[in-house]
This record gives structure tokens, sequence and C-alpha cells, in this order.
């Protein structure tokens, strides 16, 4: 019964719920404060994205007669609640470590596709044409960067578990444990192919510039959100910042878990590197780039992440 | 009772700016993406985002004499944006149609379609009252949320 109390509150809670959302909004502010300060604007205030969320609580939705209107009003709350249960598995080293029954880097892997389903589904039954194309952008950037992801995690998982003795663990905890140990696999060279793969994998699973291409809103006006207005909006805005805490989380937890055993450092060292993660990835990468095409982008991850993955998992399995 | 007006004060700090372009000259309309993009008048901070879809707009600037062809896609569009939200007009077109007022193919002035709560006037108007102008249209706002 405890447990199940400690997973309840860990989904509503911390690290998922309340903090996460938080946390993930706050995540977008800083972002848009330090885009607009390296074109030499002042930019918008921190609590920006806060703003957004509560102005769109305000605001009438409107369901497009060509909708289906309980698939269009209720599938974003399926991605809010799958992304904060995925907010309670990924762990944070020596702060969170989820529930052994539910820490588990397969599961995780299939809350994370549930957000692109939910802006797929979403984006066809608004009705519009530009959420249909919206549609099948998102689909083939999913099906370009799945696959990679699918094999970063195995191979994390096989050296973690050939590490342990077995054969493969998807163990989130196992996972820390072990780097904890054994130092962590973003120097361990044999990995550092997966490590390339995943820095290529999260702008395009967060839809990021070079990567936003089913919510282009130059061509097609953000694709899947076109016909969504008011709170239902907003509940798209929450799922993205929820995302964007559970995949740089993630990468933390697959390649650099290091830190302190005591709590408050830990938690520090873990809001040091998300900073990084994504000033780094998401904001530079951002401000200089330009959107790629869809076949462009489609290509290019079954060409590169994927080779590097696959050449990881070889070597992994390998050495 | 206290909290929903503290929040409807925090919403008048994230204005959605969506912009219709009834037929202007184009002139209104390059003074609008200056505006707000360059970094000198940088209307970001106020909160301002440009939205690529009139469902999640607040603040609608609209240019340009309303051509007879853009009439209905502009009503139509004016339509799609959900209450409450707030209508500029930038530019002298949109209040007796400028330098077009003479011409067939123009309805102007704008406010017997679509109702105008800021008018921006200027040929085209200096980023500054643009500023100005959506400023008002954020206090008019405050008042309809
Ligand atoms: S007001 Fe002047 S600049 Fe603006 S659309 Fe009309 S003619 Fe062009």
């Amino acid at each position: 019964m405890s447990n199940q109390i400690a997973i309840l509150l860990a989904v509503l809670l911390f690290p998922g719920g309340v903090f996460a959302l938080a946390f993930g909004l706050a995540m977008k502010g800083v972002d848009r404060r330090v885009a607009a300060r390296l074109q030499s604007r002042v930019g918008p205030p921190l609590l920006q994205p806060f703003f957004d969320i509560i102005k769109l609580g305000f605001k009438r939705t409107m369901v497009p007669a060509a909708a289906n209107e309980t698939v269009f009003l209720y599938t974003p709350l399926v991605g809010v609640v799958s992304m904060l249960i995925a907010a309670a598995l990924v762990p944070i080293t020596s702060v969170y470590a989820p529930d052994a029954a539910i820490g588990n880097l397969l599961v995780l892997l299939y809350l994370l596709m549930i957000p692109g389903i939910v802006l797929m589904i979403a984006g066809s039954a608004s009705g519009s044409p530009y959420g249909a194309i919206g549609f099948s952008r998102e689909m083939a950037l999913m099906i370009a960067y799945e696959g990679p992801l699918v094999l970063i995690a195995a191979a994390v998982a096989i050296r973690t578990g050939m590490g342990m003795g077995g054969w493969a663990t998807f163990s989130l905890n196992d996972i820390v444990a072990y780097q904890q140990a054994h130092g962590s696999f973003l120097f361990d060279p044999v990995m550092w192919p997966a490590v390339a793969a995943f820095c290529f994998f999260y702008p395009a699973n967060l839809g990021i510039v070079p990567f936003d291409i089913p919510e282009a809103e130059t061509e097609v006006l953000e694709g899947p959100l076109l016909e969504y207005s008011g709170p239902v909006l907003a509940l798209f805005k929450i799922m993205s910042a929820l995302k964007k805490v559970v995949v740089l989380s993630l990468g933390i937890v697959l390649f650099f878990p290091a830190a302190p055993a005591n709590l408050a450092a830990g938690f520090l060292v873990w809001l040091i590197k998300m900073a990084v993660l994504m000033l780094v990835g998401i904001t530079a990468v951002r401000l200089s780039m330009g959107r790629m095409r869809i076949d462009q982008a489609f290509v290019f991850f079954l060409k590169w992440p994927l080779l590097l993955a696959v050449a990881s998992l070889a070597v992994v399995v390998v050495v | 009772m206290g909290l929903i007006p503290d929040f409807k004060k925090i919403a008048t700090r994230s204005p959605w700016i969506y912009r219709i372009n009834a037929g202007s000259c184009n002139g209104c309309d390059v003074e609008m993406a200056t505006t707000a993009l360059i970094p000198r008048y940088d209307i970001e901070r106020l909160g301002c985002q440009y939205c690529g879809s009139p469902k999640h707009a607040d603040i609608v600037l609209i240019s340009g004499p309303l051509t007879v062809r853009v009439k209905d896609a502009v009503l139509r569009m004016y339509e799609e944006i959900p209450d409450p939200k707030v209508t500029v007009a930038v530019g002298v077109c949109p209040i007796s149609g400028g330098i077009f007022r003479e011409s067939y193919a123009v309805l102007a002035p704008i406010d017997q379609y679509i109702p105008i709560d800021v008018n921006v006037p200027g040929c085209p108007p200096r980023p500054q009252a643009i500023i100005a102008g959506v400023a008002r249209a954020i206090d008019i706002w405050r008042e309809r949320l």
C-alpha cells in the first residue's frame, strides 16, 4: 500500500506532476530569454510560459465543424497523463529513485512515443488539411527517430547488463547504480556513438527547430495545433513542457548520472546538467539552424543517427 | 475571490498577436514584422508572440483597406479568433482607404465590417506607434477578460 502511495506522490508531486510542470515551464522561459539575449533583444520575462498557460485558461475553446469532438478534446489529456507518469519513472541520482515496479526503460520508451501519437491523432481529428499534413510529417519523423532511440536504449541496457554479469538490464535504477560504481558512459569510448546518436535524437523528439517540421508555423501553421484554442491548447503546451523534462532527464540517466551522494548536492548537479543540455542542445541549435524539409530530416536520421546507434550496439555486444 | 482578478492581470501579460493583411501594400506589414522581431523594438518583452494560427490569437492587427476580393476571407478569419479578442487597425488604409481611397476595389473604412478597438494611423505608422497601439489593446483586453 505504502509504495502505491509513493508512486502516486511521485506522479503528482515530485519528480512528476507539479515539479516537472513548473520546471519544464521555467526551462522554456529561460530558453526564450537566452535566445532573445543572443539576438541582442530584451526578451520576455522569465515567467512568460506560466503567463501563457494562465492566459489560455481564459480563452474560449472552439471545436471546428469538421472535427470529431470527443477525440479532438480528450486526446491531449492522454498525452499529459502519459508524460506525468513518464516523469515519475526517471531517476535523479541520489535524489529520487523510482519504485522498482515502474522504473523500467522499456516502459519509458513506450510512454515517450505517446505525445507524438497524440499529436498525430489530434491533427487528424481536427479535420483540417494542415492538421493532416502535420500528421503525416509527424509520422515520418517518428519512424525516423524511434529506431535510433531503441537501439541507443538497447546499447545502454546491454552494456549495463553485461557489466553486472547478466545479459541486458532495463531497470533504470540499475543503470544509474552501475554507472555510479563504474563511471559514466559519457566517458566510456565504447558508448560514444550512442551518445552522439542521442544528441541527434532529442532535438527531433522535442520538436526543436531543425526538426520542428510537423509544427512548422510558417508552412503548415503549427500543423496539428492549428485548430486548438484556449485550455486545450494549454494542455499541449503542458505536455511539451513535461516532455522536455523527461527526455533531458532520460539523457542524463543513460549517459551521465554521476552525482555526489548528498541530496542537495545531487539535486544541484542534476539542475546544472539539465541547464547545460538545454542551452547547448536546444537554445543554441534552435537559433543557429534553419528548418529542414521532411525528406531531408528523414534521410538524415536514417543515415547518421541510425548508423551511429547500430555501431554502438554492435560495439557494445562485441566488446 | 481575489485569485481570479489576479490571474486575469497575469493573463494580460501574454498577448499573442495575429496579423491579417486585408489588401495592404505591405508597407504596414513590414513595419509590423520589424516592430516585433528586430532587437531594437522587441515587443516580445511585453510577452507578445506572433502566432501562425488565428485560433491562438488574442490581439489582431489588421492592415490594408479591405479589398473586395479579400473581404470574405478576412471576415471568416476574424470569426475564427476565439473571444476575448481585441482588434487593432494599423495604417491609414483601414481608416479611410488611404492612398487607395477612391478605388472601386476597396471597401474602407474597415469598421463597417469588423469592430475596431484601436486605430494606429500613419502610412505606414512608426514602430513606436504600433507598439503604443498594442499596449492600448492590452489595456482594453484586460477589461474584456
Ligand atoms: S497605410 Fe500606407 S503603408 Fe500601410 S498598407 Fe496602407 S498604403 Fe500601405
